[in-house]
């Protein structure tokens, strides 16, 4: 946990929640420990923003939720993704692939 | 899942709101314990551990704040919240919020009652069916300077034989009669209305018992027929079932019941006990008094599917035909055709938009009043607003908790004018003189209820703007660098505040203007003198029975003024056709002996009189005599003319002893009468309608059927009552006292109408005032509290009191004439709106100007003089400590 480490844009950690769901159901704080630890700490997730993320991604149909136990014997409500968030997934990463080589040619021509 | 289960989702969240609100608490919990863990196993002690948990959690607070925007219908709670918030800030400052929600009900309150009189009387259908297909057709003769008048029964049965597009057409006469019920216990007076036969079925309403006329019944048969009104079959009959088909003597002529009327029905007057049929003689439908005589309202009901243009054309066509077939009566004669509804809210119109616009005026002064209060509140709750946009609450969710708790005054506020409004109504029905709002019952109905709701919105948004405004371009940064002394010291909030008080001047310029103008008018109407003394005359109208000879009728006008003459108290008496204020008996064209025919402008009014008429009334004799007892049946005609027509039509010449006649172009059976006294001008119609010309005959050489006794007396008028009574029937049993007032009431009545307005605008317009001066009050005190410290250096540096006060109070006038400049001259050019409403006053009467002028000059240099002494009170010392 980095102090330089960087926030997660607001409408990219969408895309961070799916496709870290994609591995295996999780509850909130293993998502973003996930993102974190994935990314080597350049990472951080606001965690503020955690929650109306996946609330949104549950409207959305893309995230489906419910409560389990932990292997510590806790409850905890534990995030899977439902068939079409698995679909949004492959449309969001293509589409973020898109942004990112659209930003690297300006960044290389200018 | 997808669709599915979003919708359930947004269900769920609505659905169960709290219950998401634990699972998310209990989530947030959850994330916080496994932080904390976390933090701890990096080697933090415990406390920190869960410090530093939370802190990245940026407060749970806020997560579960933002996470609730994300839910749908959030904003629904949210609105409840900022309710509950802001009816713990009312409880927090009653005084202010009481000041606030008096100052709406009584604006709300007015409003009520206003509109629901427009509602009743302009909006409201009028209920009968079809009704927007009921047309009132006038003639209108320009050489006669006719306008609207009432038809010719023969003009009106050729309209209606002659128009296709016309249903029927039929008519009726104006206002009510009276007629006496005998064989009942005492003789009755019942008001009643006489129609044609065909007025029923054209209004389209139904008998509730037995049948209404037929046709045919217009024209004169063997047994006359009648139909009552619901309430006097059950007041005078004892709702008696069996009543239709019976016969019942009404002013001596036996007469049969055909039907009575369901209830609440009463067209064309108030309170109508019969309705008469008109009884044309059919031998009379070709004679040219037929046609020369008007007196029959028409109303025609047109076709479905038919304009009112084409049946306007139709019906121009058959006029014009008239006026060819007919020249004697008709060459000039017009015809105008407009819906009946217009017809009856007809100048009505005028004084209820007068009053419409008054209380929208008192309405806006209020908002502008509340929302200065508000204004001033925000001020000092600035220092708050910043604090909670710094630690992050969002600006527009602080503007939507200022406009929510202004809709939450408005709506309390609301509430309480609908309650003061319901009062309203009920003073209007009271107070409305008769005829002015044609209703003589109207409540809060629902499209009052709605108006209610669409104005209390709408002042809740627009005083609840200003802070509301104001606060989104507030940067907390600069409030908070203010440190303590940050109450509002923002000019811009004092410069909004100074821009609402002069709003409220103004408004209150232009109600004060217009109250004072009808008061200057009403004034003026009191003051006009009306050619004749009222005071303590009685005056008492009779009917004598219809089936009497000229004779006996004559014996029992002699009786009958010697009797009353003789009772104790009684100074004079004498009879009239028509008393002052209630009209001539009727008005005819007039030639004098030997000029060309057509030399007038108008036609003349006649009225006939006993011996002692003018002696009773005070009107003076100017030339010649008045009757003697030998102008007497066989004696050569003579008549008195009136001052108006002497000065006109005999203008240069002595009228004395010149033939005239009432013809418009004599012949061999013209009656000539000599002229022989001139009397003073009398105003018949109204206080404030010119004397019209006029002509009086002798009661003794054209005896009075239905006579008015007028008696003077210095005592006691209800005793005279009586003794009258105690005279009539002696003489003639059968005849009923059909109305007793007194020559004073019926000049008051005669200026009811524009006292009733004067009244309501003067009440208004105090209102507005009032409100206007607190509002200046309001800014100046908040003004002076400000300055305090600025006095204080001031009064340190050697400034004189006054001088401090003078800045104050200047700071007043500064408002105040911008006010009235504004307001004065919006004044200058709405008032001319009303110049109909006044008597005798121009719309821009300098007078009443100035008057209004100073008033508000005066009242809020009152005003300001108290922060003002406050403020000159600064001391120093602690002023200066303040800081």
């Amino acid at each position: 946990m980095g102090h330089d480490a960087a926030d997660v844009l607001r409408g990219t950690l969408d895309l961070l929640i799916l496709k870290t769901l994609t591995l295996e159901p999780m509850h909130g704080w293993g998502i973003s420990a996930r993102i974190e630890q994935v990314s080597r700490g350049a990472l951080d997730v606001n965690q503020g923003s955690l929650y109306p993320a996946l609330q949104r991604l549950e409207q959305r149909g893309w995230v489906g939720s419910d409560w389990q136990t932990t292997e510590n014997n806790r409850r905890a409500k534990y995030y899977h993704l439902t068939a079409s968030g698995k679909r949004a997934v492959g449309a969001e990463t293509a589409s973020w692939r898109r942004y990112v080589e659209a930003v690297e040619l300006i960044l290389d021509i200018a | 899942m997808s669709l599915i289960g979003a919708i359930r989702a947004r269900v769920r969240a609505m659905l169960f709101g709290r219950a998401l609100d634990r699972d998310l608490g209990e989530e947030i919990q959850f994330h916080i314990d496994l932080e904390t863990e976390k933090n701890v196993r990096l080697g933090m002690r415990p406390d920190e551990a869960r410090r530093r948990a939370l802190a990245m959690f940026g407060g749970a607070a806020r997560t579960r704040e933002d996470h609730r925007d994300v839910r749908p219908m959030h904003w629904l709670a949210d609105a409840a919240s900022d309710a509950r918030f802001a009816l713990r800030g009312i409880r927090r400052a009653p005084a202010l919020a009481g000041a606030a929600i008096v100052t709406l009900a009584l604006g709300i309150g007015a409003n009520v009652a206003i509109f629901s009189a427009v509602n009743a009387v302009v909006l409201q259908p009028l209920p009968f069916p079809a009704q927007d297909r009921l047309m009132v057709i006038t003639e209108e003769n320009p050489e006669k300077k006719w306008h609207h008048q009432v038809a010719a029964p023969a003009n009106m049965l050729d309209w209606r034989a002659g128009v296709s597009d016309f249903a029927d057409v039929m008519g009726y006469v104006d206002g009510a009669g009276q007629a006496t019920l005998t064989g009942f216990g005492d003789p009755q007076p019942l008001t009643s209305s006489w129609v044609t036969g065909n007025f029923f079925s054209t209004l389209g309403i139904k008998a509730a018992i037995g049948r209404t006329f037929t046709d045919a019944e217009s024209w004169r048969s063997a047994v006359p027929v009648v139909i009552l009104s619901d309430a006097a079959w059950r007041s005078r009959f004892g709702a008696d079932p069996a009543l239709v088909g019976k016969t019942i003597t009404l002013g001596g002529t036996p007469t049969q019941v055909v039907g009575v009327m369901p209830s609440g029905f009463s067209y064309p007057a108030e309170n109508i006990d019969i309705w008469l049929s008109v009884e044309w003689n059919p031998a009379n439908r070709a004679s040219e008094g037929f046609r020369r005589a008007h007196w029959l309202r028409a109303v025609a009901r047109l076709k479905p599917g038919v304009t009112i243009d084409h049946a306007r054309a139709q019906l121009g066509a058959v006029v014009d035909r008239l006026k060819r077939d007919y020249p004697a009566t008709n060459k000039f004669m017009g015809a105008e055709m407009l819906p009946l509804h217009d017809f009856l809210v007809g100048d009505t119109r005028l004084p209820l938009l007068v009053l419409l616009t008054s209380v929208a005026f008192l309405l806006l002064i209020a908002c502008a009043n509340v929302g200065n209060l508000l204004l001033v509140q925000a001020a000092t709750r600035e220092r708050e607003s910043a604090l909670r946009l710094a630690l992050g609450a969002g600006r527009a969710r602080l503007v939507r908790q200022a406009l929510v708790e202004s809709l939450v005054l408005s709506a309390i506020g609301g509430c309480c004018g609908l309650a003061l409004g319901w009062a309203g109504t009920r003073t209007l029905v009271r107070l409305q003189p008769a005829g002015l709002l044609r209703v003589h019952d109207f409540g809060v109905e629902p499209r009052v209820l709605l108006y209610v709701l669409g104005i209390t919105v709408a002042s809740g948004l627009l005083f609840g703007l200003a802070p509301a405004l104001w606060l989104r371009r507030r940067d907390p940064a600069t409030v908070l660098k203010d440190g303590g002394r940050g109450a509002g010291q923002g000019l811009r909030a004092r410069r909004w505040g100074e821009w609402l008080v002069i709003g409220e001047v103004a408004l209150a310029v232009l109600m004060t203007v217009g109250a004072g103008l009808l008061a200057r008018s009403f004034w003026q109407v009191r003051r006009v003198d009306p050619g004749f003394d009222a005071t303590g005359v009685l005056a008492v109208q009779l009917s004598v029975s219809r089936s009497s000879n000229e004779a006996s009728v004559a014996a029992f006008a002699a009786q009958l003024e010697s009797r009353v003459r003789a009772l104790p108290g009684v100074s004079g008496a004498a009879l009239v056709s028509n008393v002052p204020f209630t009209g001539t008996s009727y008005t005819s064209d007039f030639i004098a002996f030997g000029r060309p025919a057509g030399g007038y402008g108008t036609e003349v009014g006649h009225r006939t009189v006993s011996l002692d008429y003018f002696t009773l009334m005070k009107v003076p004799v100017i030339r010649g005599r008045t009757f003697t007892a030998d102008d007497r049946l066989g004696a050569p005609p003579v008549i008195l003319i009136n001052q108006a027509l002497a000065s006109s039509y005999f203008a240069g010449e002595d009228p004395i002893g010149q033939r005239i006649a009432f013809d418009k172009v004599p012949n061999k059976e013209t009656t000539w009468y000599t002229i022989v006294g001139v009397v003073g001008n009398e105003r018949v119609d109204a206080l404030d309608v010119a004397p019209r010309i006029e002509v009086f005959a002798s009661e003794l050489q054209e005896p009075l059927h239905s006579p008015t006794l007028l008696a003077r007396t210095s005592g006691n008028v209800a005793g005279l009552t009586s003794g009258i009574r105690a005279v009539v029937r002696e003489l003639n049993p059968s005849l009923a006292l059909l109305k007793v007032r007194t020559m004073e009431s019926l000049r008051d009545d005669s200026m009811a109408r524009i006292r009733f307005l004067t009244t309501l605008l003067v009440a208004f317009a105090a209102v507005g005032v009032t409100l206007a001066v607190v509002g200046v009050y309001g800014v100046l005190a908040h003004v002076a509290r400000n300055r305090t410290r600025e006095m204080g250096i001031r009064i340190a540096l050697g400034a004189e009191t006054s001088q401090v006060r003078w800045l104050v109070v200047r700071h007043g006038l500064r408002l105040t004439i911008v006010g009235l400049l504004i307001g004065g001259g919006a004044a200058l050019w709405g008032t001319r709106l009303m110049t109909k409403l006044l008597f005798n006053v121009q719309p821009n009467d300098p007078a009443t100007l100035t008057a209004v002028a100073l008033l508000l000059a005066t009242t809020s240099i009152i005003a300001a003089w108290l922060p003002a002494r406050r403020a000159s009170r600064a001391d120093p010392a602690s002023a200066l400590r303040a800081e």
